[in-house]
């Protein structure tokens, strides 16, 4: 007899503890919004071409240039940064340095940062290179050709 | 010597960058290079990438880290120019 009594008193607690904590989720409806979400500051594409649109987006998309062509590069990037710097190294065939230039941005959201190169006696016919770095670290590269037409 | 005329000669690169991020800066650190080759001295140099050969002294000033003797460059040192 003694055991059906104690199951029974059990049972009344339990009830009594599940009434407590469906009390408990009532006063829990309101759910705290999240922590604002940081995407954190990042390469997204590189893209080359010959021509870029107002907002550093390039307009015709190519890996072949001419002699005379300006050489746009145009790097996509998200995320937050009190301040990076966007570095594009421009390298010939032989390794040979033809430019490098940084850019210091402090972006607050998706951004464009467009790099560009001219020569006005004409480049050399070869294959190219353009690396992108961020606070030095390598982000992205591509790989681009010279040729007459 | 022939091999050394093949080498491509970026002197006269132009290049620029802007950025629709705020808070950007004009590229600050955006500096014209040469790459020394065989025959050249400051002064042509400095003739051919700003057409006056006076102008040897701007680049041997910039370049003190790398050229001690301004008589004395060799070939594939990368040279910082001036501005124009």
């Amino acid at each position: 007899m003694r055991a059906p009594h104690i199951s029974g008193f059990a049972f009344a607690g339990a009830l009594l503890l599940g009434a407590g904590c469906g009390k408990k989720d009532d006063a829990a409806d309101v759910i705290p919004p999240p922590p604002a979400a940081t995407v954190a500051f990042r390469v997204t594409s590189v893209d080359l071409g010959k021509s870029i649109t107002a907002d550093k987006m390039i307009a015709n998309s190519t890996d072949d240039f001419a002699p005379g062509d300006t050489v746009y590069v145009s790097v996509a990037t998200e995320g937050s940064s009190p301040g990076a710097a966007i570095k594009a190294r421009f390298t010939f065939q032989d390794g040979q340095l033809v430019d490098e230039s940084t850019q210091t941005v402090a972006p607050t959201g998706p951004a464009r940062t467009e790099f560009h190169i001219v020569k006005p006696s004409g480049w050399p016919e070869g294959k190219y290179k353009v690396e992108i770095t961020v606070d030095g670290a390598l982000a992205g590269s591509k790989d681009f050709e010279v040729k007459r037409g | 010597m022939a091999a050394d005329k093949k080498v491509p000669d970026f002197s006269d690169v132009r290049s620029g960058s802007s950025s629709t991020a705020p808070g950007s800066t004009p590229a600050p650190t955006s500096r014209r290079t040469y790459t020394v080759v065989a025959g050249d001295s400051l002064s042509k140099i400095a003739k051919r990438s700003f057409g006056d050969p006076n102008r040897w002294r701007a680049i041997f000033e910039l370049n003190k880290d790398i050229i001690k003797n301004p008589d004395l460059i060799y070939p594939g040192q990368v040279l910082t120019l001036p501005d124009a």
